[in-house]
């Protein structure tokens, strides 16, 4: 199951992409989810596709990583192409089965759409593949510091999303083992029929629930046994520093912007 | 035979960057009804190979033969069903093999899925928690709330209520009080010679399995470092220590007497009461210089 599971992972390369400040790879992402709704063109596209490989491969990540990242949507964006498809009508009509027409506006939406949404994940897949959870964190907790003012707890936002992001892996682990134990004990889910497969899965819920819990209550423990206090000042492990890749990583954005909104 | 094993390897997220290599090139076989300990240092692929033993995990190369059923690399599984029936595990942590709301539920769990009547697994689940000497007021419990101690017996029982011919325990003393430890150790060797079942336990305290197993594989960094009986092992336990484990105290002391006296044909003694029986049994004046001198001092009082 954790092998399938690749998104959130990090796959250390050394890469240049790997070594940039955490803040310039959100804010270089949120700049991304920009330029690909500003893209409305095939040259457009095409520019966004030439930028967006280039960069994945500078991360040294085999792209085929990428690949895997987008293939738990796939689905979704066979039906997004699907409904472009047969509700746009504008534009000629390419193909007509009896009184269903395809038009040129809908094919080209639907592959625009479907464009967009594959290199808007594969893409930003790159955040968590090139950083490690407890960097992007801090990256994120320092674009958040400026809200300080308007009464925003950036610590207590991302504490809780560094927590949450822990848990996953671990609850997945634990899932895991106690289906081994299930299948020890003559319940395993690939040998089941369907009808029992399900009643299954949900007999599953209730001891993974209780073990999230227990778990949790052990986080507490111990973070309070190592003196750990909300709100009280700490100096971190990493500090985040700013650099001139890190300029360069987000002018690359900027001029990419610019580029897809003039063509 | 009732397990083995061909040159078998295991990957964990085989063909992936996070591709890690838990056993390698291991061959292993366990005769039927006996008893075989498995060693090694943390992380060296014991609970790895465990789970190998009825189909939890499949080779990732080579080919595994518990009793009737052949799994092979690369080739579809047959069902597993029967031989999960047969081969009982019990898990490392006891808290990751309880899933039920009740002690008695996860008890009749296996063998209501391997179709025994709810009457008869429910009078299983009672004889094996008498066999781990339990109170059979904790069926009613749930087993989260149990002590240490007694979630791990009754995780034991959870599987010898399915009634294997085959059991595999990982460490099944870990938590466990000294008394319930050796009680543990009677039982299983009990189930072992009068019934016949074959026991592999994995264990860290070599000690309180040496005196009873026939076999021992010892892993060293997923490979086979030592594989052979008792007396072997107690000829030159030395390799043990190559595989950053200490020489268990019976295999010391056994090795002390034997040298000094020079039985290399004795089987080894490995409780203190034999051993101390066999030194007391051993001639006056056999051995070496040193008991001359006790002599010389008697002499003096």
């Amino acid at each position: 199951m954790n092998e399938k599971l690749i998104i959130g992972r990090s796959i250390e390369t050394g890469s240049w992409v790997h070594k940039l400040d955490a803040r310039a790879k959100i804010t270089g992402m949120l700049l991304y989810v920009a330029v690909i709704l500003l893209s409305r063109s095939w040259m457009a596209m095409a520019l966004l596709a030439i930028f967006s490989i280039a960069v994945m491969a500078s991360t040294r990540i085999p792209l085929k990583y990428f690949l895997k990242a987008a293939k738990p949507l796939r689905y979704l964006m066979l039906f997004i192409f699907i409904v472009q498809l047969l509700s746009v009508k504008t534009g000629e009509a390419v193909l007509t089965l009896g009184s269903w027409s395809i038009y040129e506006g809908g094919l080209r939406l639907g592959a625009f759409s479907v464009i967009r949404m594959f290199f808007l994940i594969t893409f930003t897949a790159l955040l968590t593949f090139t950083t490690t959870p407890g960097k992007l964190n801090q990256g994120l907790e320092g674009i958040l510091a400026p809200f300080k003012k308007f009464g925003l707890k950036p610590d207590r936002i991302t504490l809780m999303i560094s927590i949450s992001l822990r848990f996953i892996p671990t609850i997945l682990d634990e899932s895991q083992i106690i289906m081994k134990a299930q299948a020890s004990r003559g319940a395993d889910l690939k040998e089941l029929p369907l009808k029992e497969k399900g009643r299954m899965l949900v007999s599953l819920l209730v001891p993974i629930i209780a073990s999230a819990f227990r778990r949790a209550q052990d986080l507490v423990y111990s973070m309070e046994a190592r003196g750990f206090r909300m709100d009280a000042p700490r100096s971190q492990y990493h500090r985040l520093r700013w650099g001139i890749f890190d300029t360069i990583f987000i002018t690359m954005f900027i001029v990419m912007g610019i580029a897809v909104a003039l063509v | 035979m009732a397990i083995e094993l061909q040159q078998v390897s295991y990957s964990y997220a085989d063909r992936s960057l996070w591709k890690l290599t838990a056993l390698r090139d291991i061959n292993l076989s366990v005769p039927l009804g006996s008893m075989v300990g498995i060693a090694g240092a943390t992380g060296s692929g014991k609970s790895t190979l465990l789970q190998l033993f009825n189909g939890i995990l499949k080779p990732t190369e080579g080919t595994v033969k518990v009793l009737d059923v052949t799994i092979q690399a690369g080739e579809k599984s047959p069902k597993l069903m029967p031989l999960r029936r047969r081969v009982g595990l019990v898990f490392q942590f006891p808290e990751q093999q309880m899933f039920e709301e009740t002690v008695e539920k996860d008890l009749i769990f296996g063998p209501l899925n391997f179709g025994m009547s709810l009457e008869e697994a429910k009078a299983r689940a009672r004889q094996a928690m008498l066999d781990m000497g339990l109170d059979l007021a904790l069926l009613e419990r749930n087993p989260f709330k149990l002590s240490g101690g007694q979630m791990r017996k009754a995780a034991i029982a959870s599987v010898l209520a399915m009634d294997p011919e085959v059991i595999v325990l990982d460490e099944p003393t870990a938590t466990l009080d000294p008394i319930s430890r050796a009680e543990l150790i009677r039982l299983l060797e009990r189930l072992c010679r009068e019934q016949g079942r074959t026991i592999i336990v994995v264990t860290h305290r070599m000690d309180e399995l040496l005196p009873y197993a026939d076999n021992w594989l010892v892993l060293k960094e997923g490979s086979t470092a030592f594989q052979g009986s008792v007396k072997a092992l107690a000829d030159d336990p030395s390799i043990l220590e190559q595989c950053g484990l200490t020489v268990p105290q019976s295999l010391r002391y056994w090795r002390a007497v034997a040298d000094r006296f020079d039985l290399t044909d004795e089987a080894p003694r490995l409780t203190a009461e034999s051993l101390a029986e066999l030194i007391a049994s051993l001639p006056s004046g056999s051995g070496n210089s040193s008991e001359q001198h006790e002599g010389k001092r008697d002499d003096y009082e």
